[in-house]
């Protein structure tokens, strides 16, 4: 047939996900599609069973109670008639302009999802595969030439695999790992690898369920593990292994079994180039060395960046540095002013704490001291706090615009009034407090007597757990950041339907979820103040389900690995680095992508404020 | 009004009339199969959207060189049907209408003589209007090729969009400037998109577009009468 002749295919092969068919699929798409017109204010869609393309014009989609959710614009598809399992509200509208229509049935998709996985990845029924496949491409398509830098993962391996043959009784493997002082051992039968054994293995599938431990290890092992090709990136398999939550990949060469890596080995590694920095943050001599140290900052974010380390390693990273920095600051401070009258421990706040910081991040701290303070030790601190914040400030690290600072006397407390703060704060919370949340709920120990810190955080965590109007405050301040509904045109598209010019990575992706992470942990009880660390903790609980705990954790690392990016531009062009993103930078399958990530954090919040009765305050 | 009635009453006579007279062939084949009562909803029938690519505008002395056409079913226009074919002509393309058509003499001389298409394309409009962009040009040159080749007419209930463009501007009392009825002039005002390339196929889409666009703005989700939109030809 001779569809070339209309300009279907150039129109489609331009955009995701049709870009991903193969050329034979494409040459094939245009027959299958049927073409309908809509005229201003026409029923949205005119049939079932379809997936739609608007070829020009525009069309408002809403929910059962009539709430705008998006608006499609040219180019932009709508799909959620084909899916499976329809979990939208969002399934009805009109056409706000006249508006043509291409459309594809759905039988039609699900078999060219059959022919191409690329293509079929972009309508997985879940969110949690599509994010992570956004995570994936988003990744990949980075600069090879600065990628072929990285070191090869063939170079990591240190010692010869250790295997044992397959039939092997779960003892005697159980022998031989302690015997080489290994936490895996791979199961080879006629030489080729066909399992994998862990520590945890051997815990939960034979000891807790009572095996003997004299059955063959193939009742126990992984079979056919996952491998990784020996000159794989290390930043790339560090990825696979986090993405897929494997800690341990046997890697091969040439098809042969050559050793084993671990996802602690990978983390050594990555943090090997912030190391050399960090090495010379601990040899410097002087604030001026450290500023020295701190320009180079930028750089460590650009070359992570390029690396395609996630969004969470570069955080790890930055903050690493920041702790080396500030330990640093306090022993020229206290060797300037001498030692501590009586004990004290460094607090980092906010995002230093959580270990989330990007290389521009402003400082938040605070100054836990020991009861047995007496009034005229605070010159001491004081100076103390004054010499740590203008070195950190002259490091690139900008004075906290809210005085979040131990420099602040407010802040510069014994124990005992901190734990009054805390009381208080979770005992009859108020705006002002709630608002100092974000900054002091997330506290963690950087330099000092750390003992000191260990009965405030028990405090915290306990009072905070049995204080359900506490966390209905902390609710109703995590919802005063929601997403956009997504983009129409060049525009970020909000509630009601309102245009923006940009959007605000930060404030409309990132702080939602650190944001929830904090509620939840904080009504379980649960230390880890990372993100991340905070919604693993939490998964499987009666708030926060594992499956939306993988959503809001792929969310969260595609939205800041898109700011990384975003900054990592900027930084390149000698700008400074910010979180305002204008929709015409990201690319069609970014926006797509980014639209599934608003609507798990919606989804989220929507249940949290019910759930911590965030609705009910006055 | 009426007498778009009488005309198309008459033209299932026609019909009846030339199949009467017609050797057996193809020609008969298309004449025997009705066509759909005027009082059909639009948006129930099927239409075939042709356009034809010619070397002149004088079907007397100038032949069809190209033949594009894409079928519309419950109102929409479904791409599988589409066919485009290039015909293998007897003499030379004129220069002056390459640079419209963009048909080359080696495209022609590897098409199909319109001995062989002609057949083809009376089967896919049988039974069904013939939707076009300006009626004279279409059914002049099929029915000079059907009389040469059939000895007998080309009976077709015709739908024109040039006469459905013109009928709104008369009806909103705007005066027509030159241009305003050109296929890729009425379009835009529907909000379709400018397609670049100009074939053949290509035309009958953007015609077929154009079709519903206008249907479906006179009649705003209401059935649509075929009689209302038959060409007096």
């Amino acid at each position: 047939m001779e569809v070339e002749l209309i300009e279907i295919r150039q129109f489609l092969e331009q955009r995701s996900p049709f870009n991903y068919l193969g050329q034979e699929l494409l040459d094939q798409l245009p027959k299958d599609i049927e073409i309908r017109y809509l005229r201003r204010g026409g029923r949205f869609p005119p049939k079932e069973g379809f997936l739609y393309v608007v070829r020009s014009g525009a069309i408002k989609i809403l929910d059962s109670s009539g709430e705008l959710c998006e608006k499609l614009a040219e180019g932009d598809i709508y799909s959620v008639t084909c899916q499976l399992v329809n979990l939208s509200q969002c399934d009805h509208g009109e056409a706000v302009e006249d508006t043509l229509l291409y459309m594809l049935s759905c039988d039609r998709l699900k078999a060219l999802c059959r022919e191409s996985k690329s293509f079929g990845e972009h309508f997985s029924a879940t969110v949690k595969d599509r994010l992570r496949a956004a995570v994936t491409t988003t990744q990949e398509s980075d600069d090879p030439a600065v990628a072929a830098m990285m070191v090869e993962i063939g170079s990591l391996i240190r010692k010869d695999p250790i295997t044992i043959e397959a039939g092997t009784s779960i003892r005697a493997t159980a022998a031989l790992m302690s015997n080489r002082d290994v936490s895996s051992v791979m199961i080879l039968n006629d030489g080729k690898l066909v399992g994998l054994v862990t520590d945890r293995d051997l815990r939960k599938r034979c000891v807790a369920i009572g095996l003997t431990g004299n059955e063959p290890i193939d009742q126990i092992m992984t079979p056919d593990p996952k491998t990784i090709d020996a000159s794989t990136l290390t930043a790339q398999a560090l990825m696979t292994m986090t993405r897929m939550r494997f800690h341990h990949l046997p890697v091969m060469q040439h098809g042969k079994l050559v050793g084993m890596v671990t996802a602690t080995d990978l983390a050594n590694h990555q943090s090997a180039n912030s190391a050399y920095l960090a090495a010379d943050v601990r040899k410097a001599k002087s604030v001026t060395d450290l500023v020295e140290v701190s320009k180079r900052l930028p750089s460590l974010h650009l070359h992570l960046a390029n690396a395609s380390v996630t969004a969470r390693h570069i955080g790890e990273a930055v903050s690493c540095l920041t702790d080396s920095i500030t330990g640093r600051l306090l022993e020229m401070a206290e060797a300037k002013l001498g030692p501590p009258p009586v004990p004290y421990v460094w607090m980092a706040g906010g995002s230093q704490a959580r270990h989330e910081q990007s290389s521009h991040s402003d400082q938040d701290n605070a100054l836990l001291l020991s009861d047995d303070v007496q009034p005229e030790h605070d010159e001491y601190f004081s100076a103390l706090a004054r010499f740590v914040s203008d070195g950190l400030a002259e490091c690139g690290f900008v004075y906290c615009p809210g005085d979040a600072m131990a420099t602040n006397p407010q802040w510069r407390k014994p124990l005992k009034v901190w734990m009054g703060y805390f009381d208080r704060w979770i005992q009859s919370p108020e705006p002002k407090s709630v608002m100092l949340s974000s900054i002091f709920f997330d506290l963690r120990p950087v330099k000092g007597r750390i003992e000191l810190f260990t009965p405030l955080q028990q405090n915290i965590l306990k009072k905070s757990q049995e204080n359900r109007i506490f966390l209905a405050y902390m609710m109703a301040n995590a919802m005063s950041h929601r997403p956009p509904l997504g983009f129409f045109r060049q525009f970020v598209l909000e509630r009601g339907g309102e245009h923006d010019d940009t959007l605000d990575l930060k404030h409309r992706g990132i702080v939602p979820i650190t944001d929830m992470a904090r509620v939840l942990a904080l009504s379980l009880g649960k230390e880890p103040v990372n993100t991340v660390e905070r919604l693993r903790a939490c998964a499987g609980t009666n708030v926060l389900s594992a499956d939306m705990a993988e959503n809001l954790e792929d969310a969260l690392e595609f939205i800041a690995s898109l700011r990384i990016h975003h900054q990592a531009q900027q930084i390149k062009r000698g700008q400074k680095a910010d979180n305002y993103v204008p929709p015409g930078e990201l690319s069609e399958l970014e926006r797509e992508h980014l639209k599934h990530a608003f609507r798990v954090i919606q989804t989220m919040q929507e249940s949290m404020v019910k759930r911590f009765g965030a609705d009910k305050l006055g | 009004m009426s007498s778009v009635f009488t005309r198309f009453f008459s033209k299932d006579y026609q019909r009846k009339k030339a199949l009467a007279r017609v050797a057996p062939g193809p020609l008969a084949d298309y004449l025997a199969t009705p066509f759909p009562d005027r009082k059909s909803d639009c948006r129930d029938i099927p239409i075939v959207a042709l356009d034809l690519e010619t070397t002149g505008l004088d079907p007397r002395k100038d032949v069809i060189l190209s033949i594009g056409l894409v079928e519309i079913n419950h109102f929409g226009i479904r791409l599988g049907t589409a066919w485009h074919s290039i015909v293998r002509i007897d003499r030379d393309i004129p220069g002056e209408t390459a640079v419209i058509h963009h048909i080359t003499d080696d495209q022609s001389a590897a098409g199909a003589p319109i001995e062989q298409l002609l057949p083809e394309l009376l089967q896919r409009l049988a039974g069904k209007p013939m939707l076009v962009h300006y009626s004279a040009i279409e059914q002049n040159f099929i029915n000079t090729a059907c009389q040469r080749l059939y000895g007998g007419p080309f009976v077709v209930p015709i739908i024109d969009t040039l006469e459905i463009g013109q009928r709104v501007f008369v009806r909103r009392n705007h005066t027509i400037q030159p241009g305003d009825l050109r296929l890729f002039n009425l379009r835009p005002r529907y909000n379709l998109p400018q397609y670049k390339a100009h074939n053949a196929l290509s035309d009958a889409l953007a015609t077929a577009e154009l079709f519903l666009a206008m249907a479906d703005n006179l009649y705003p989700g209401r059935p649509c009468p075929l009689g209302e939109f038959l060409s007096r030809r």
